[in-house]
């Protein structure tokens, strides 16, 4: 019980905490309700570095741990993807940061009464990608997937008090749920095909001879084949975490929600949704492929057509937008599609290569998107930060900038944010000496390596014509005279400290990580070790059912 | 030495502009121009000039006569996810009097700017500095990952240079040179990963060693082929070739004349640079001979019709700039036409007409830009007979347009002709070639010609300054800060255009080396890098540098 404990504590504490806060919402004195954002704090930080140790110890030791039940794992991909969202989401809570003298909300976010509700639902959400991470179980896999994504329906709606934002939560929350409901038709499948609900036990039973051969009909030859019911299933799962990572035919909530809700939350959801279906489907994938990611080409095929839609209507859309924040949804879209691309050279790889090749190249692809995916919580921050800091125009008074119009001229007025502006989307775009040039070097790599030139082609044509809006940005805020109306500060606040130290450690994270090898080296290490998933070597105990 | 050409420009940026008063930014910039130029000019001091034939037993000291010599970097190399990639810097001779000809055209530049730039000075002259480390550092990468980082970066200060001190349209301008390089240059950028990731390392020599070997045989043409197309992409928008010229004109007319002397000067011969740097060592050269040479016809074909296409458009054009930045197009189609030719004299002539080109183009856009601080106008119907309001500047003025035009004597005439020359004697190129190239230099004589005329001599004619400012002085002539920053160019010219010799001379043992890239040898680490380098291998060497990190040390 005490191991139990032990492997649970992260996830214990977000959601001991989380309730806790929402208590503390309830109270009558403002004091109470100003303590929240802290203790919120307080808490991703304390499990950030209980992670941090977790890791370390992990890579010395290469050891798994499976509860007794064989619910929850903790290894490497979950120790790090854990540690992953510990940081970016600190960095999205001192975003969110409420920053009224009344301490009941910044002038972006009106969380008014709702401090407590807000950053318990944050937590909890945060809470739901560590379920993701640590789940053996499609059944506690869909809870993480859903406790990310339900608190997120709730944020959007309270963040602000406008028709806009109940309109997006609404949207929101319905596609949501039709999601939910194809991931479970899915699982049910994967189920009834497999009579097992454990991850593991479910790669056995797929990798029969791995079992000795238990339940030889399900076996898979050298070839990669599924059952169609199997094939059928795991479709039925990528459609569903498709609509988390709003990979394109289940894109069309993004540009409202997004808009909709205040920009904190915005920022919010362009990374947990998307690593939650990210994770879950990269577990998924290596469930029923097993260490050799032995799937079926049609899946590559499936991934390497959604990738490309998603790439090429994301950017486009982008370059079509008014307002910045839609922007931001259509390019949130995009990089998903980046990140989409690894993994149609991963699950392609193995179709496609020799075995001595395959293994250093799904490798390479994974820790390609791991690597992205960090990449992108650390850069996209800071965007949404400078929105929030920079005054709309007159006429909207205690909202923050949201269209080009507000933000023109802006970047001569408040020299720092636009050069964080700038910094930020010219590492969105993949410029050298910034974080996103890598992240971009990283998934061409393994595409060539995995013979997928076109998908090499495709994203670089993909890189052209998103350059093409937020070098728009830049351009607006630098090299437009600033609109006369912008000038009335309507009582923003002074740059509050917190907003900017999230901005802050956005951009010097894009900048370092860009510049300084040796510390991008240390990352790129930890993808790679991440990227193998696991040793293989599950104790016995998990086997019990 | 080589890494103070890095450090000085980007710290004198920083420096710059963190000072609290605009005015001592221009002295700072100017100054740390300066400095960057004896730097500079200590490296000339110290480089070994061989005689060819001694050179050309020894290739290392020709790839890289001092500087970071094969095999060891001054910092790295980094293992980064499976991609070996170092900072090293090392300059051929070809670098090298590109270096020179960009420390000495900055200075110029800034200086010129001393009055036209009259807002927001202190971000201009960090813009300036930082523009001039970038393209150093193109011209002394020696890993191709870190040349590609030198190569973008200047997308940056250029972008911000023409898109806030530009003209009217310079916004449209800025945009559109950002996205039309970026755009070809993320093709480039896969070529360069796809080099990288097969050879096991980022060292330039390393990836031509590899695309001489285990590219040579006929099976690999296609992957051949793809690569020199990807580079291709990025360098021929740069240079930029016929079809993809247009955000050129646009982007010329609308910089501030100090962002035109450097775009023009130099920034376009990061393209050429890059195609005799990089595409044909690795694209076009086999083991016996120039290979893909369907492709290299098409570059010299469309190198043709960009010489008299260009030419064509600058005779018709009513804005000066706008006839200079379409006369660029024409003569970087001779340019590269040198390089296409694959052979001692075109390649020859190519790096003798980059440093011309950027001579006299450069002039005549600083006389220009004089020309409009004057008379706010650009336009040849409103402009005539400056000769006798301003004889200084109309002595400058024909002096640079003799040099552009080619004038035997003059800098222009002797590439102009070497690259006439290697095509018509190219094995590759041919007669046809060099004839409707030489037509070129003729429609070049027009319009540079006409241009001239009807704005140096005739009846006088300026644009009216008149309302309310009655009393101001009718604009003199050029003032000694403006016949200083004039004079040096000038004496370049004549100096160039007498003894081309000087230059030649010492490329020629580097331009063989391109023609004969199989001689150029890998680094000594390559092997244990490539193991190294392995996607699932341990880090190289930790993080760990390999050498020290001082400054380079001459190898003589």
């Amino acid at each position: 019980m005490t191991g139990y404990l032990q492997i649970l504590l992260p996830e214990l504490i977000l959601g001991s905490v989380a309730c806790l806060l929402m208590l503390m919402g309830c109270s009558m004195k403002v004091a109470t309700r100003k303590l929240v954002p802290v203790l919120a704090l307080v808490a991703l930080v304390v499990v950030f570095a209980m992670e941090m140790g977790r890791l370390q110890a992990d890579s010395a030791a290469a050891r798994t741990v499976t509860d007794s039940g064989g619910t929850f794992r903790a290894y490497h991909f979950a120790e790090y993807i854990k540690l992953l969202t510990a940081g970016v989401g600190a960095m999205l809570l001192l975003l969110a940061w409420p920053t009224n003298a009344e301490g009941t909300g910044n002038s972006a976010l009106n969380v008014g009464q709702e401090t407590g509700e807000f950053f318990g639902l944050m937590l909890l959400s945060l809470c739901g990608i560590f379920l993701v991470a640590g789940a053996n179980d499609i059944i506690l896999l869909f809870l993480g997937v859903e406790l990310a994504s339900i608190p997120t329906y709730i944020m959007v709606s309270i963040s602000r008090p406008n028709p806009a934002a109940q309109e997006a939560g609404i949207k929101y929350f319905f596609l949501g749920a039709m999601s939910a409901a194809l991931m479970l038709f899915g699982f049910s499948y994967l189920y009834g095909t497999t009579s097992s609900i454990k991850l593991d036990a479910i790669s056995r039973v797929f990798h029969a001879s791995a079992a000795g051969g238990s339940i030889p009909t399900l076996a898979i030859p050298a070839a990669a084949a599924m059952q169609p019911w199997v094939m059928l299933s795991i479709v039925m799962l990528i459609v569903g975490f498709a609509f988390k990572i709003a990979a394109v035919p289940l894109h069309v909530y993004a540009g409202d929600v997004y808009q909709g809700a205040a920009t904190p939350v915005t920022a919010f959801l362009s990374f947990v949704p998307k690593t939650s279906g990210f994770v879950a489907l990269i577990k998924i994938l290596y469930a029923a492929g097993g260490p050799d990611w032995a799937l079926p080409p049609q899946l590559g095929r499936l991934l390497w057509v959604l990738a490309v839609l998603t790439m090429t209507f994301g950017n486009v859309l982008g370059l079509l937008q008014y307002n910045i924040k839609r922007l931001l949804a259509y390019s949130s879209v995009a990089h998903s599609d980046y990140m989409l691309t690894g993994l149609a050279t991963l699950v392609g790889a193995y179709n496609t290569l020799p075995s001595q090749d395959r293994g250093g190249v799904q490798t390479d692809a994974l820790s390609g998107v791991i690597f992205y995916l960090t990449a992108y919580g650390i850069m996209n921050a800071a965007t949404f930060g400078v929105l929030m800091l920079l005054p709309a125009r007159d006429g909207r008074a205690g909202t923050s900038a949201e269209t080009f119009e507000d933000i023109a001229g802006q970047g001569r007025r408040h020299v720092g944010l636009g050069l964080c502006m700038a910094v930020s989307c010219f590492s969105l775009i993949g410029m050298p000496l910034t974080v996103g040039f890598w992240g971009k070097v990283f998934l061409i790599k393994p595409a060539f390596a995995g013979g997928n030139n076109w998908l090499v082609v495709m994203i670089a044509v993909n890189a052209a014509i998103s350059a093409a809006y937020y070098l728009r940005i830049v351009a607006t805020m630098f090299l437009r005279e600033p609109t006369t109306d912008a000038i009335a500060p309507q009582g923003q606040p002074k740059r509050p400290f917190p907003i900017a130290l999230a901005i802050g450690i956005s951009v010097l994270g894009s900048l370092l990580l860009g510049t300084i090898l040796p510390l991008t080296q240390v990352f790129t290490t930890g993808a790679n070790i991440a990227a193998k998933i696991d040793d293989g070597r599950v104790p016995p105990h998990a086997d019990a059912r | 030495m080589l890494v103070l050409l890095l450090l000085i420009p980007i710290l004198g940026a920083l420096i710059g502009a963190a000072l609290p008063n605009p005015r001592s930014a221009k002295t700072w910039a100017l100054v740390v121009s300066l400095v960057t130029l004896g730097v500079a000019l200590v490296l000339v001091k110290q480089f070994d000039f061989h005689p060819a034939k001694a050179a050309m037993t020894t290739v290392d000291s020709v790839q890289l006569r001092f500087g970071a010599s094969p095999g060891q970097e001054v910092a790295g190399p980094y293992n980064l996810s499976g991609l070996g990639c170092s900072f090293s810097l090392g300059v051929d001779s070809i670098s090298l009097w590109l270096v020179l000809l960009t420390v000495f055209l900055t200075p110029l530049a800034i200086a010129a700017s001393f009055d036209s730039i009259k807002e927001r000075t202190k971000e201009y002259y960090a813009w300036m500095l930082a523009l001039l480390a970038c393209m150093l550092g193109v011209f002394i990468a020696r890993d191709l990952l870190l040349f590609y980082v030198f190569f973008e970066l200047t997308l940056i200060p250029m972008f911000f240079i023409i898109g806030i001190w530009g003209g009217p349209d310079r916004r449209r301008a800025a945009g559109k040179f950002f996205l039309f390089t970026f755009t070809g240059s993320v093709f480039t950028l896969a070529a360069i990963i796809y080099l990288g990731l097969h050879t096991g390392s980022f060292f330039i020599s390393d990836v031509i060693h590899y695309a001489q070997t285990a590219l040579a045989g006929p099976e690999h043409s296609t992957t051949r082929f793809l690569l020199a197309l990807g580079l291709l992409a990025g360098f021929a928008v740069k240079v930029p070739l016929f079809p993809v010229h247009t955000w050129l004109p646009l982007a010329h007319t609308e910089a501030p004349t100090a962002g035109s002397v450097i775009l023009a000067g130099v920034l376009l011969k990061l393209g050429t640079y890059g195609i005799l740097r990089l595409a044909i060592p690795i694209g076009f050269v086999g083991q016996t001979g120039p290979v893909l040479t369907g492709l290299l016809q098409f570059v010299g074909l469309l190198c043709v019709v960009g010489i008299l296409y260009g030419a064509l458009v600058a005779w018709v054009q009513q804005d000066i700039k706008k006839l200079v930045a379409y006369s660029s197009v024409s003569h970087l189609g001779f340019c590269v036409l040198g390089l296409a030719a694959l052979n001692d004299i075109g390649i020859q002539g190519s790096v003798l007409y980059m440093i011309n080109h950027g001579l006299s183009t450069g002039a005549l856009f600083l006389v220009i830009g004089m020309i409009y601080d004057r008379y706010h106008t650009r336009d040849i119907n409103q402009l005539s007979g400056l000769a006798a309001r301003m004889p200084i500047m109309a002595f400058f003025f024909v002096l640079f347009a003799m040099s552009s035009i080619g004038l035997p004597g003059l800098n222009g005439f002797t590439s102009e002709f070497l690259t006439i020359q290697g095509a018509f004697v190219s094995k590759t190129l041919g007669i046809k070639y060099g004839v409707f190239a030489a037509l070129g230099v003729i429609l070049g004589a027009v319009y540079m010609l006409l241009m001239t005329a009807r704005v140096i001599w005739g009846p006088l004619k300026t644009p009216d300054l008149g309302h309310g400012h009655g009393d101001h002085a009718v604009p003199g002539d050029l003032n000694r800060r403006e016949i200083a920053i004039l004079v040096p160019i000038a004496l370049a010219i004549v100096a160039l255009g007498v003894m081309p010799n000087a230059i030649l001379k010492t490329i020629l043992p580097a331009v063989q080396l391109v023609q004969q890239p199989e001689k150029i040898k890998p680094s000594r680490g390559v092997a244990e890098a490539a193991a190294a380098a392995r996607p699932s291998g341990p880090p190289l060497n930790g993080i760990s540098r390999t050498t020290d990190n001082g400054p380079l040390t001459t190898d003589h």
